[in-house]
Protein backbone atom coordinates (compact mmCIF):
# COMPACT_ATOMS: atom_id res chain seq x y z
CA UNK A 1 0.00 0.00 0.00
CA UNK A 2 1.60 3.31 -1.23
CA UNK A 3 1.28 5.86 0.79
CA UNK A 4 -1.28 8.58 -1.03
CA UNK A 5 -2.99 10.52 1.09
CA UNK A 6 -1.25 13.05 4.62
CA UNK A 7 -3.36 10.40 6.73
CA UNK A 8 -1.90 7.35 5.75
CA UNK A 9 1.34 8.58 5.68
CA UNK A 10 0.77 9.54 9.35
CA UNK A 11 -1.06 6.30 10.16
CA UNK A 12 2.02 4.78 8.77
CA UNK A 13 4.59 6.89 10.46
CA UNK A 14 2.72 6.41 14.19
CA UNK A 15 1.91 3.15 13.34
CA UNK A 16 4.27 1.22 15.57
CA UNK A 17 3.77 4.05 18.24
CA UNK A 18 -0.27 3.03 18.19
CA UNK A 19 0.56 -0.80 17.68
CA UNK A 20 2.46 -0.65 21.09
CA UNK A 21 -0.24 1.63 22.89
CA UNK A 22 -3.29 -0.78 21.49
CA UNK A 23 -1.16 -4.13 23.13
CA UNK A 24 -0.51 -2.25 26.48
CA UNK A 25 -4.42 -1.27 26.55
CA UNK A 26 -5.30 -4.69 26.55
CA UNK A 27 -5.11 -5.45 23.16
CA UNK A 28 -2.71 -8.00 23.58
CA UNK A 29 -2.04 -10.15 20.79
CA UNK A 30 -5.35 -8.83 19.05
CA UNK A 31 -3.64 -5.44 18.66
CA UNK A 32 -2.69 -5.90 14.90
CA UNK A 33 -6.16 -6.67 14.13
CA UNK A 34 -7.15 -3.59 16.04
CA UNK A 35 -5.00 -1.55 14.47
CA UNK A 36 -7.17 -2.29 11.25
CA UNK A 37 -10.11 -1.18 12.83
CA UNK A 38 -8.46 1.76 14.06
CA UNK A 39 -7.45 2.65 10.53
CA UNK A 40 -10.97 1.88 9.44
CA UNK A 41 -11.82 4.59 11.93
CA UNK A 42 -9.53 7.12 11.33
CA UNK A 43 -9.88 6.66 7.02
CA UNK A 44 -14.15 7.66 8.30
CA UNK A 45 -12.79 10.92 9.91
CA UNK A 46 -14.41 13.84 8.71
CA UNK A 47 -11.60 15.84 8.88
CA UNK A 48 -8.98 14.27 7.40
CA UNK A 49 -6.38 16.64 8.21
CA UNK A 50 -7.43 16.69 12.24
CA UNK A 51 -7.02 12.86 12.31
CA UNK A 52 -4.02 12.99 11.27
CA UNK A 53 -1.80 13.96 14.75
CA UNK A 54 -0.25 11.38 16.57
CA UNK A 55 -2.80 12.59 19.76
CA UNK A 56 -5.86 12.67 17.65
CA UNK A 57 -5.06 9.02 16.41
CA UNK A 58 -3.85 8.09 20.63
CA UNK A 59 -7.11 9.27 21.59
CA UNK A 60 -9.03 7.05 18.98
CA UNK A 61 -6.93 4.21 19.70
CA UNK A 62 -8.13 5.10 23.34
CA UNK A 63 -11.75 5.18 22.41
CA UNK A 64 -11.68 1.93 20.53
CA UNK A 65 -10.72 -0.13 23.01
CA UNK A 66 -13.11 1.64 25.74
CA UNK A 67 -15.43 1.04 23.19
CA UNK A 68 -14.41 -2.70 22.45
CA UNK A 69 -14.74 -3.05 26.75
CA UNK A 70 -17.97 -1.52 26.64
CA UNK A 71 -19.48 -4.18 24.15
CA UNK A 72 -17.76 -7.29 25.57
CA UNK A 73 -19.24 -6.30 28.96
CA UNK A 74 -22.62 -5.67 27.94
CA UNK A 75 -22.35 -8.88 25.55
CA UNK A 76 -21.37 -10.70 28.92
CA UNK A 77 -24.78 -9.04 30.47
CA UNK A 78 -26.82 -9.70 28.32
CA UNK A 79 -25.88 -13.94 27.86
CA UNK A 80 -26.38 -13.60 31.81
CA UNK A 81 -29.26 -12.21 32.05
CA UNK A 82 -30.39 -14.21 28.84
CA UNK A 83 -29.18 -18.03 30.29
CA UNK A 84 -31.03 -16.71 33.43
CA UNK A 85 -34.52 -15.86 31.98
CA UNK A 86 -34.32 -18.41 29.22
CA UNK A 87 -32.41 -21.36 30.18
CA UNK A 88 -31.53 -24.25 27.64
CA UNK A 89 -32.36 -21.36 24.56
CA UNK A 90 -29.99 -21.11 22.34
CA UNK A 91 -28.71 -17.94 21.94
CA UNK A 92 -28.58 -15.16 18.72
CA UNK A 93 -31.71 -13.41 19.31
CA UNK A 94 -30.91 -10.28 21.02
CA UNK A 95 -33.36 -9.99 24.70
CA UNK A 96 -35.97 -7.41 25.35
CA UNK A 97 -34.72 -5.21 28.62
CA UNK A 98 -36.81 -7.19 30.92
CA UNK A 99 -38.13 -5.88 34.34
CA UNK A 100 -35.04 -6.98 35.50
CA UNK A 101 -32.97 -4.93 33.58
CA UNK A 102 -35.24 -1.73 34.25
CA UNK A 103 -34.79 -2.81 37.96
CA UNK A 104 -31.27 -2.86 37.60
CA UNK A 105 -31.14 0.41 35.81
CA UNK A 106 -33.15 2.67 38.39
CA UNK A 107 -30.83 1.12 41.13
CA UNK A 108 -28.05 2.62 39.13
CA UNK A 109 -29.28 5.29 38.84
CA UNK A 110 -30.24 6.08 42.30
CA UNK A 111 -26.98 4.72 43.53
CA UNK A 112 -25.28 7.69 41.29
CA UNK A 113 -27.63 9.72 42.48
CA UNK A 114 -27.06 9.18 46.44
CA UNK A 115 -23.14 8.92 45.44
CA UNK A 116 -23.38 12.84 44.05
CA UNK A 117 -25.52 14.30 46.80
CA UNK A 118 -23.54 13.17 49.26
CA UNK A 119 -20.68 14.76 47.85
CA UNK A 120 -22.05 18.21 47.64
CA UNK A 121 -23.73 20.30 45.26
CA UNK A 122 -20.12 21.91 43.93
CA UNK A 123 -18.74 18.70 43.38
CA UNK A 124 -21.65 17.27 41.62
CA UNK A 125 -22.30 20.62 39.89
CA UNK A 126 -18.08 20.14 38.68
CA UNK A 127 -18.63 17.16 37.45
CA UNK A 128 -21.57 17.96 35.22
CA UNK A 129 -19.82 20.32 33.50
CA UNK A 130 -16.55 18.37 33.16
CA UNK A 131 -18.62 15.19 32.16
CA UNK A 132 -21.42 16.23 30.23
CA UNK A 133 -20.82 19.98 29.24
CA UNK A 134 -17.51 18.76 28.53
CA UNK A 135 -15.18 22.08 29.80
CA UNK A 136 -12.08 21.97 30.84
CA UNK A 137 -10.78 22.08 34.35
CA UNK A 138 -9.34 25.31 33.61
CA UNK A 139 -12.43 26.66 32.39
CA UNK A 140 -14.46 25.14 35.38
CA UNK A 141 -12.07 26.86 37.64
CA UNK A 142 -12.71 30.33 36.50
CA UNK A 143 -16.38 29.42 36.28
CA UNK A 144 -16.81 28.55 39.69
CA UNK A 145 -14.41 31.17 41.05
CA UNK A 146 -12.50 28.59 42.40
CA UNK A 147 -8.29 28.00 42.12
CA UNK A 148 -7.66 24.77 39.92
CA UNK A 149 -6.38 22.49 42.39
CA UNK A 150 -9.70 22.62 43.93
CA UNK A 151 -11.62 21.55 40.74
CA UNK A 152 -8.75 18.89 40.05
CA UNK A 153 -9.43 17.41 43.64
CA UNK A 154 -13.47 17.51 43.42
CA UNK A 155 -13.13 15.93 40.80
CA UNK A 156 -10.63 12.92 41.97
CA UNK A 157 -13.31 12.76 44.75
CA UNK A 158 -16.16 12.08 42.23
CA UNK A 159 -14.48 9.38 40.19
CA UNK A 160 -13.53 7.87 43.05
CA UNK A 161 -17.20 7.64 44.38
CA UNK A 162 -18.34 6.67 41.12
CA UNK A 163 -15.97 3.95 40.56
CA UNK A 164 -16.22 2.89 44.57
CA UNK A 165 -20.08 2.61 43.85
CA UNK A 166 -19.63 0.68 40.70
CA UNK A 167 -17.59 -1.94 42.83
CA UNK A 168 -20.12 -1.74 45.34
CA UNK A 169 -23.12 -2.58 43.47
CA UNK A 170 -21.67 -5.70 42.11
CA UNK B 1 -13.94 -8.20 40.88
CA UNK B 2 -12.14 -5.57 43.30
CA UNK B 3 -8.90 -3.66 41.98
CA UNK B 4 -5.77 -2.95 44.52
CA UNK B 5 -6.17 0.59 45.59
CA UNK B 6 -3.04 2.03 43.97
CA UNK B 7 -3.73 0.70 40.91
CA UNK B 8 -7.23 1.78 40.95
CA UNK B 9 -5.84 5.40 42.48
CA UNK B 10 -3.59 5.47 38.82
CA UNK B 11 -6.42 4.45 36.55
CA UNK B 12 -8.62 7.20 37.52
CA UNK B 13 -5.72 9.58 37.38
CA UNK B 14 -4.69 8.26 33.98
CA UNK B 15 -8.58 8.92 33.34
CA UNK B 16 -8.86 12.79 34.14
CA UNK B 17 -5.48 12.92 32.49
CA UNK B 18 -6.46 11.96 28.97
CA UNK B 19 -9.15 13.43 29.52
CA UNK B 20 -8.22 17.23 28.79
CA UNK B 21 -8.37 18.18 25.60
CA UNK B 22 -4.01 18.83 25.21
CA UNK B 23 -3.13 15.90 26.95
CA UNK B 24 0.12 14.96 25.47
CA UNK B 25 2.14 12.28 27.32
CA UNK B 26 0.63 9.21 25.55
CA UNK B 27 4.19 7.36 25.99
CA UNK B 28 4.04 7.75 29.50
CA UNK B 29 0.27 6.26 29.74
CA UNK B 30 1.53 3.53 27.49
CA UNK B 31 4.66 3.17 29.55
CA UNK B 32 2.46 2.73 32.87
CA UNK B 33 0.31 0.33 31.04
CA UNK B 34 3.06 -1.74 29.46
CA UNK B 35 4.22 -1.99 33.50
CA UNK B 36 1.54 -4.86 34.65
CA UNK B 37 -1.27 -6.27 32.48
CA UNK B 38 -4.01 -5.14 36.02
CA UNK B 39 -3.61 -1.74 34.63
CA UNK B 40 -5.02 -1.51 31.73
CA UNK B 41 -7.85 -3.44 33.22
CA UNK B 42 -8.24 -1.07 36.10
CA UNK B 43 -8.00 1.86 33.28
CA UNK B 44 -11.00 -0.01 31.58
CA UNK B 45 -13.40 -0.66 34.35
CA UNK B 46 -12.69 2.99 35.82
CA UNK B 47 -13.52 4.83 31.98
CA UNK B 48 -16.71 2.22 32.04
CA UNK B 49 -18.18 3.04 35.18
CA UNK B 50 -17.21 7.07 34.61
CA UNK B 51 -19.31 6.49 31.36
CA UNK B 52 -22.02 4.78 33.15
CA UNK B 53 -22.20 7.59 35.36
CA UNK B 54 -22.19 10.14 32.44
CA UNK B 55 -25.19 8.47 30.97
CA UNK B 56 -27.22 8.42 34.27
CA UNK B 57 -25.91 12.49 34.70
CA UNK B 58 -26.91 13.03 30.98
CA UNK B 59 -30.64 11.64 31.38
CA UNK B 60 -31.08 13.81 34.17
CA UNK B 61 -32.04 17.99 34.30
CA UNK B 62 -29.24 20.26 36.01
CA UNK B 63 -30.55 20.78 39.75
CA UNK B 64 -30.45 24.16 38.88
CA UNK B 65 -29.55 26.99 36.41
CA UNK B 66 -26.36 27.38 34.84
CA UNK B 67 -24.05 30.19 36.72
CA UNK B 68 -23.21 31.76 33.39
CA UNK B 69 -25.59 34.30 32.40
CA UNK B 70 -28.32 33.84 29.26
CA UNK B 71 -27.81 35.46 26.67
CA UNK B 72 -30.81 34.78 25.09
CA UNK B 73 -31.71 38.99 25.12
CA UNK B 74 -29.32 40.97 22.34
CA UNK B 75 -31.41 44.06 22.06
CA UNK B 76 -31.82 44.47 26.05
CA UNK B 77 -28.35 42.41 26.88
CA UNK B 78 -27.82 44.47 30.03
CA UNK B 79 -31.05 43.18 31.86
CA UNK B 80 -28.93 39.92 32.15
CA UNK B 81 -26.34 41.98 33.92
CA UNK B 82 -28.14 44.00 35.55
CA UNK B 83 -26.26 44.73 39.39
CA UNK B 84 -23.33 47.03 38.58
CA UNK B 85 -24.72 49.85 36.91
CA UNK B 86 -28.08 51.20 36.74
CA UNK B 87 -30.03 50.86 33.91
CA UNK B 88 -30.47 54.35 33.16
CA UNK B 89 -26.68 55.12 33.76
CA UNK B 90 -25.79 52.31 31.26
CA UNK B 91 -27.68 53.04 28.37
CA UNK B 92 -26.52 56.44 28.36
CA UNK B 93 -22.86 55.14 28.47
CA UNK B 94 -23.22 52.75 25.52
CA UNK B 95 -24.16 55.63 23.24
CA UNK B 96 -21.40 58.08 24.89
CA UNK B 97 -18.75 55.73 24.54
CA UNK B 98 -17.23 53.69 21.90
CA UNK B 99 -16.38 50.58 23.84
CA UNK B 100 -17.46 50.00 27.22
CA UNK B 101 -15.97 47.38 29.76
CA UNK B 102 -17.84 45.98 33.07
CA UNK B 103 -16.90 43.86 35.52
CA UNK B 104 -19.26 41.05 35.89
CA UNK B 105 -20.20 38.80 39.26
CA UNK B 106 -17.91 36.13 39.19
CA UNK B 107 -14.86 37.97 37.82
CA UNK B 108 -16.32 37.90 34.12
CA UNK B 109 -15.44 40.87 32.12
CA UNK B 110 -17.37 42.38 29.30
CA UNK B 111 -16.07 44.43 26.66
CA UNK B 112 -18.36 46.24 23.86
CA UNK B 113 -17.79 47.84 20.39
CA UNK B 114 -19.66 50.24 18.81
CA UNK B 115 -20.08 49.43 15.27
CA UNK B 116 -16.90 51.71 13.44
CA UNK B 117 -14.67 51.25 16.31
CA UNK B 118 -12.05 48.94 17.28
CA UNK B 119 -10.13 48.70 20.64
CA UNK B 120 -7.18 46.35 21.70
CA UNK B 121 -7.43 44.30 25.04
CA UNK B 122 -4.11 43.23 26.75
CA UNK B 123 -4.22 40.30 28.82
CA UNK B 124 -2.41 39.96 32.07
CA UNK B 125 0.16 37.19 30.43
CA UNK B 126 1.12 39.29 27.15
CA UNK B 127 -1.26 37.84 24.84
CA UNK B 128 -3.54 40.66 23.28
CA UNK B 129 -7.26 40.83 21.71
CA UNK B 130 -8.11 42.96 19.25
CA UNK B 131 -11.89 43.53 19.08
CA UNK B 132 -13.44 44.68 15.87
CA UNK B 133 -16.76 47.00 15.61
CA UNK B 134 -19.64 45.99 16.75
CA UNK B 135 -18.17 43.04 18.80
CA UNK B 136 -18.92 42.01 22.27
CA UNK B 137 -16.11 39.92 24.11
CA UNK B 138 -16.22 38.39 27.74
CA UNK B 139 -13.01 37.58 29.56
CA UNK B 140 -13.63 34.20 31.28
CA UNK B 141 -10.84 33.75 33.14
CA UNK B 142 -7.19 34.42 32.87
CA UNK B 143 -7.16 32.09 30.01
CA UNK B 144 -10.36 31.72 28.86
CA UNK B 145 -12.92 34.20 26.75
CA UNK B 146 -16.05 34.42 24.90
CA UNK B 147 -17.08 35.91 21.54
CA UNK B 148 -20.78 36.50 21.85
CA UNK B 149 -21.05 38.27 18.45
CA UNK B 150 -18.47 40.37 15.75
CA UNK B 151 -14.95 39.81 14.94
CA UNK B 152 -11.79 39.59 17.12
CA UNK B 153 -7.83 38.72 16.16
CA UNK B 154 -6.23 36.77 19.35
CA UNK B 155 -2.21 37.04 19.60
CA UNK B 156 -2.03 34.72 21.74
CA UNK B 157 0.82 33.90 24.07
CA UNK B 158 1.04 29.79 24.03
CA UNK B 159 1.52 28.22 27.30
CA UNK B 160 1.13 24.18 26.63
CA UNK B 161 0.34 23.44 30.22
CA UNK B 162 -2.28 26.25 30.32
CA UNK B 163 -3.97 26.55 26.89
CA UNK B 164 -5.96 29.49 25.86
CA UNK B 165 -9.47 28.55 25.29
CA UNK B 166 -12.12 30.40 23.47
CA UNK B 167 -16.00 29.84 22.76
CA UNK B 168 -17.71 31.34 20.20
CA UNK B 169 -21.01 30.28 19.26
CA UNK B 170 -21.32 27.33 21.42
CA UNK B 171 -18.09 26.29 20.11
CA UNK B 172 -14.61 25.84 21.68
CA UNK B 173 -11.54 27.20 20.12
CA UNK B 174 -7.95 26.00 21.99
CA UNK B 175 -4.47 27.44 20.88
CA UNK B 176 -1.62 26.10 20.36
CA UNK B 177 0.77 29.05 19.57
CA UNK B 178 -1.39 31.23 17.89
CA UNK B 179 -2.27 34.15 16.03
CA UNK B 180 -5.97 33.88 14.82
CA UNK B 181 -9.04 35.74 14.08
CA UNK B 182 -12.47 34.50 14.67
CA UNK B 183 -15.79 35.94 13.38
CA UNK B 184 -18.97 34.92 14.80
CA UNK B 185 -22.19 36.47 12.86
CA UNK B 186 -25.91 34.62 14.02
CA UNK B 187 -24.65 31.18 13.38
CA UNK B 188 -22.12 31.57 11.33
CA UNK B 189 -18.35 30.84 12.52
CA UNK B 190 -15.40 31.79 10.44
CA UNK B 191 -11.89 31.13 12.10
CA UNK B 192 -8.63 31.56 10.51
CA UNK B 193 -5.40 30.95 11.66
CA UNK B 194 -2.10 33.21 11.06
CA UNK B 195 0.56 32.02 12.99
CA UNK B 196 0.92 28.69 15.04
CA UNK B 197 -2.38 26.00 15.17
CA UNK B 198 -5.96 26.01 16.89
CA UNK B 199 -8.05 23.51 17.26
CA UNK B 200 -11.62 23.59 17.40
CA UNK B 201 -14.17 21.73 18.88
CA UNK B 202 -11.42 19.45 20.83
CA UNK B 203 -13.88 17.20 22.53
CA UNK B 204 -15.39 16.35 19.34
CA UNK B 205 -14.51 16.99 15.76
CA UNK B 206 -11.17 18.03 17.23
CA UNK B 207 -10.56 19.93 14.03
CA UNK B 208 -6.65 21.17 13.64
CA UNK B 209 -6.42 24.49 11.63
CA UNK B 210 -2.42 25.46 10.76
CA UNK B 211 -1.61 28.58 9.46
CA UNK B 212 -3.08 29.43 6.25
CA UNK B 213 -6.17 27.30 7.09
CA UNK B 214 -9.81 28.32 8.04
CA UNK B 215 -12.84 27.11 9.06
CA UNK B 216 -16.29 28.23 8.04
CA UNK B 217 -19.28 26.86 9.97
CA UNK B 218 -22.50 27.29 8.67
CA UNK B 219 -25.63 25.52 8.67
CA UNK B 220 -24.29 23.35 11.91
CA UNK B 221 -21.58 22.05 9.76
CA UNK B 222 -17.81 23.02 9.45
CA UNK B 223 -15.97 23.51 5.78
CA UNK B 224 -12.26 24.17 5.78
CA UNK B 225 -10.82 26.52 2.93
CA UNK B 226 -7.31 28.27 2.74
CA UNK B 227 -6.67 31.77 3.69
CA UNK B 228 -3.85 34.13 2.76
CA UNK B 229 -2.10 33.97 6.43
CA UNK B 230 -1.08 37.75 5.96
CA UNK B 231 -5.21 38.43 5.12
CA UNK B 232 -5.66 37.61 8.93
CA UNK B 233 -6.82 40.16 10.62
CA UNK B 234 -6.74 42.32 7.70
CA UNK B 235 -9.89 44.30 8.95
CA UNK B 236 -7.38 46.07 11.79
CA UNK B 237 -6.02 47.62 8.91
CA UNK B 238 -9.44 48.96 7.05
CA UNK B 239 -10.33 46.12 4.90
CA UNK B 240 -12.30 43.71 5.00
CA UNK B 241 -13.02 40.22 2.89
CA UNK B 242 -15.84 38.16 1.75
CA UNK B 243 -15.83 34.01 0.48
CA UNK B 244 -19.41 33.77 -0.95
CA UNK B 245 -21.16 35.76 1.49
CA UNK B 246 -24.79 36.99 0.92
CA UNK B 247 -25.58 40.62 0.00
CA UNK B 248 -27.68 40.62 3.74
CA UNK B 249 -24.40 39.14 5.37
CA UNK B 250 -21.68 41.49 3.45
CA UNK B 251 -24.02 44.59 4.71
CA UNK B 252 -24.25 43.60 8.38
CA UNK B 253 -20.35 43.12 8.18
CA UNK B 254 -19.82 46.51 6.62
CA UNK B 255 -22.15 48.33 9.46
CA UNK B 256 -20.39 46.45 12.05
CA UNK B 257 -16.88 47.79 10.35
CA UNK B 258 -17.44 51.21 9.46
CA UNK B 259 -20.73 52.34 11.99
CA UNK B 260 -22.52 53.53 8.85
CA UNK B 261 -25.68 51.43 8.14
CA UNK B 262 -26.31 49.36 5.37
CA UNK B 263 -28.99 46.34 4.98
CA UNK B 264 -30.07 44.24 2.45
CA UNK B 265 -32.96 41.77 2.24
CA UNK B 266 -31.17 39.59 -0.09
CA UNK B 267 -29.60 36.59 0.88
CA UNK B 268 -29.58 34.47 -2.08
CA UNK B 269 -26.67 36.64 -4.19
CA UNK B 270 -23.93 35.88 -2.89
CA UNK B 271 -20.03 37.80 -3.47
CA UNK B 272 -16.92 37.14 -3.20
CA UNK B 273 -13.84 40.11 -2.52
CA UNK B 274 -12.15 42.24 -0.52
CA UNK B 275 -13.04 45.90 0.23
CA UNK B 276 -11.06 49.18 1.99
CA UNK B 277 -13.21 50.68 4.67
CA UNK B 278 -12.24 54.05 4.14
CA UNK B 279 -13.49 54.31 0.40
CA UNK B 280 -17.11 53.29 1.85
CA UNK B 281 -17.12 55.18 4.73
CA UNK B 282 -16.14 58.82 2.42
CA UNK B 283 -18.70 57.27 -0.39
CA UNK B 284 -21.13 54.65 0.84
CA UNK B 285 -22.25 54.56 -3.41
CA UNK B 286 -18.30 53.40 -3.55
CA UNK B 287 -20.04 50.01 -3.29
CA UNK B 288 -21.50 50.30 -6.68
CA UNK B 289 -18.89 50.09 -8.94
CA UNK B 290 -16.65 47.84 -6.09
CA UNK B 291 -19.25 45.24 -5.76
CA UNK B 292 -21.33 45.27 -8.95
CA UNK B 293 -24.30 45.88 -6.79
CA UNK B 294 -27.02 48.65 -6.64
CA UNK B 295 -26.76 51.53 -3.48
CA UNK B 296 -29.76 53.24 -2.73
CA UNK B 297 -30.09 55.58 0.42
CA UNK B 298 -32.72 54.17 3.19
CA UNK B 299 -34.24 55.97 6.55
CA UNK B 300 -31.42 55.17 8.35
CA UNK B 301 -28.54 54.32 6.06
CA UNK B 302 -27.83 52.55 2.96
CA UNK B 303 -29.46 49.64 0.97
CA UNK B 304 -27.61 46.89 -1.05
CA UNK B 305 -29.24 45.06 -3.73
CA UNK B 306 -27.72 43.01 -6.49
CA UNK B 307 -28.42 45.10 -9.96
Amino acid sequence: MAPTTPLEEAYLAHRERLLRFLRARGGGEAAEDLLQELWLRLAAAPYPAAASGLGYMMRAADRLMIDRYRSERQATLRDKAWAEAQPGMVDGIAPAPGPERDLAARQEVARVERALAELGPRVAAILRRHRIDGLTQREIAAEFGVSLSTVESDLRRAYARIVAIREEGK
Amino acid sequence: MTTDQPIRDAALAWAMATRAPDFADWDGFAAWLEADSAHAAAYDAVQYALEEADAVLAAFPEPEAAPEPANDNPSGWLAGRRGWLGGAIAASLVVALTSVMWFAPGGETLYRTTPGKTRVIALADGSTVELGGGSTLALEGERAARLEGGQALFTIRHDEANPFVLTAGGERLVDAGTVFDVRLAGETLDVAVAEGAVIVDPKGQAIRLDPGERAVREGGRFRLADVDSEAVGEWRRGRISFDGASLAEIAAELTRATGTRFTSADTATRLSGSIAMDAVRADPEALEPLLGVRITRSDDGWMIAAR
